[in-house]
């Protein structure tokens, strides 16, 4: 037994420095992830400005018209910096954009909607303006503010109604199951009584830390194209500009 | 030894020495987070197919079941508990008639192969699950989708759930549906759903939701997956087709997530 211990600490020892060694290989592995990201972002920098000076020729006319409706997701901690929403919102405006959802998950901008709404010039809420009212003639953005109540919870709200519909048409005694209300269209319907807009935006520009659509309502994201536009505090026209116009290149199948 | 032999030889060390490197580099993977739920958008396969002038319609496809194989065992051997096949959607019915009954066909070529692997213990204690509206597909298909879930039941390796005739919109209107029936037959409670009545009726409802989405073929969409699962969710697309998907880009796509695991986990916390 006494000489098996010597054997034992050997080995606990040569354990320890293998795990030391694996955890100092990983640490340098991330070091070169995060280099490789600066490099990126240094290149993505240097591309943006000179997009936003007229340089590169491809980006100076965009065809707006194919983006008909724009999800911007704004993360909770940034979104607390209403001026950057308002200059994005402004840079929007001037690229021609109609229509934008404006998603934070915690409400915070529903709450500035109204300071928004005025430092944003040609501005409304979209509510106000109606679908009919969404031209190409007419001036200034619509404004539609969404937040995570607007995601399950509305769903939820909506599938209490499909219920309250069920039970009204089903006749248990008879056998009789009533009128099937539990299909998309319904739902859409649903969901518009409670106050939703059941739209789909063409895009999202998700401007956070990472890439991920934050709980912007699942209902309505089917077929957006999503994406990451890095942290709001050091937005670029440039790469909106970029943003949009890959995306007026993009050819969608809908699964077909 | 003759030629073919020594190739053999060869073949057989090489493959070993890639073995014992790949476990290699998984061991310093796993030094940081790994996700408990990788989902994958498996596109490409068409483009694949295209691009290297296959002429079978069912050859993208073939292409992609090799890249799930390889995949799958990535996936057991980093030691994530469970994945998520985005294999065919709602939508994908639309396609040509022809297209697919091809894709329905190796679908089941397939499921046949890996139930008589399950039988014969080669299937590293995989458990398999199909979700979606089952009631889409073939007569054949439903019935070996169901056969391969009843022979793997009992494993508890790898849990992966393959989406078949799924879209999450089919998804949310199917639980309402269900909670509504169930709430119905349950005379006691109130006539009032809960977030958590739909959940629990969703087809997911068998699976943590995802901490990583991995799609391939450049597209930056959703294309109706897991849109309600994925709220605090990693999106990470890859340019590589799906045939074309490796061992890097799994790597690569954990890396990102372990750079941006504490973000993640406060947003959960947040909420």
């Amino acid at each position: 037994m006494d000489s098996n211990e010597p054997m034992l600490l050997l080995s606990s020892r040569i354990g320890q420095i293998g795990d030391l060694g694996l955890d100092l290989l990983w640490r340098f592995i991330h070091i070169v992830v995060s280099l490789c990201h600066i490099v990126s972002g240094i290149t993505e920098a240097i591309q943006s400005y000179a997009i936003s000076l007229g340089l590169i020729q491809k980006y100076t006319s965009i065809d707006i018209e194919k983006l008909r409706c724009l999800a911007v997701v704004v993360d909770i901690e940034v979104a607390r910096d209403v001026s950057k929403v308002v200059e994005l919102l402004q840079w929007l405006t001037t690229i021609g954009v109609k229509q934008v959802g404006l998603f934070d998950s915690q409400g915070l901008l529903k709450k500035s909607k109204d300071m928004i709404l005025e430092m944003v010039p040609g501005s409304m809420l979209l509510q106000e303006t109606g679908e009919k009212d969404i031209s190409p003639d007419r001036k200034g953005v619509a404004i539609e503010f969404i937040s995570s109540s607007d995601n399950k919870e509305a769903v939820v709200k909506a599938a209490n109604i499909l219920l309250q519909r069920h039970l009204k048409s089903s006749h248990p005694e008879n056998d009789d199951e009533g009128e099937n209300v539990f299909t998309e269209t319904h739902l859409n319907e649903a969901l518009r009584v409670v106050g939703e807009n059941v739209h789909v935006p063409d895009l999202m520009l998700v401007y956070g830390p990472v890439r991920s659509h934050l709980g912007f309502p699942a209902w309505r994201l089917r077929y957006t194209e999503i994406v990451h536009m890095g942290s709001l505090k050091y937005m670029r026209y440039g790469s909106l500009l970029k943003a949009i116009h890959k995306f007026t290149g993009v050819r969608q199948n809908y699964g077909v | 030894m003759n030629t073919r032999e020594e190739v053999g030889e060869f073949s057989k060390l090489f493959n070993g020495f890639m073995t014992l490197m790949r476990r290699f580099i998984f061991k310093v993977l796993c030094v940081g987070p790994i996700p408990n739920h990788i989902s994958f958008i498996m596109d490409g396969n068409r483009r694949f197919a295209k691009k290297h002038n296959l002429q079978d319609l069912d050859a993208g496809h073939r292409a992609g079941f090799v890249s799930v194989t390889h995949v799958l065992q990535y996936c057991q051997e980093i030691g994530v508990p469970y994945v998520t096949l985005y294999a065919f959607g709602h939508d994908n019915f639309r396609r040509e008639p022809e297209e697919v009954k091809c894709v329905m066909d190796l679908m089941l070529e397939k499921i046949e192969l890996t139930i008589d692997q399950a039988i014969s213990g080669n299937l590293n204690n995989l458990k398999v699950i199909f979700i979606g509206d089952l009631n889409m597909l073939n007569e054949r298909l439903k019935a070996a989708a169901q056969r391969l879930m009843e022979v793997t039941e009992e494993n508890r390796g790898l849990m992966v759930v393959v989406c078949v005739a799924y879209s999450t919109s089919h998804e949310i209107v199917h639980a309402i549906r269900e909670s509504c029936v169930k709430k119905c037959g349950d005379g006691d409670s109130p006539q009032v759903l809960e977030v958590s009545d739909i959940e629990e009726c969703m087809y997911t409802s068998i699976v943590p939701d995802p901490a990583l989405v991995i799609r391939t073929g450049g597209r930056d969409r959703l294309s109706n997956f897991m849109t309600w699962q994925t709220s605090k969710s990693l999106l990470h697309t890859t340019v590589a087709l799906w045939p074309e998907l490796g061992l890097w880009h799994l790597v690569w796509a954990i890396l990102k997530f372990q750079r941006m695991q504490n973000y993640l986990q406060k947003k959960q916390k947040l909420d």
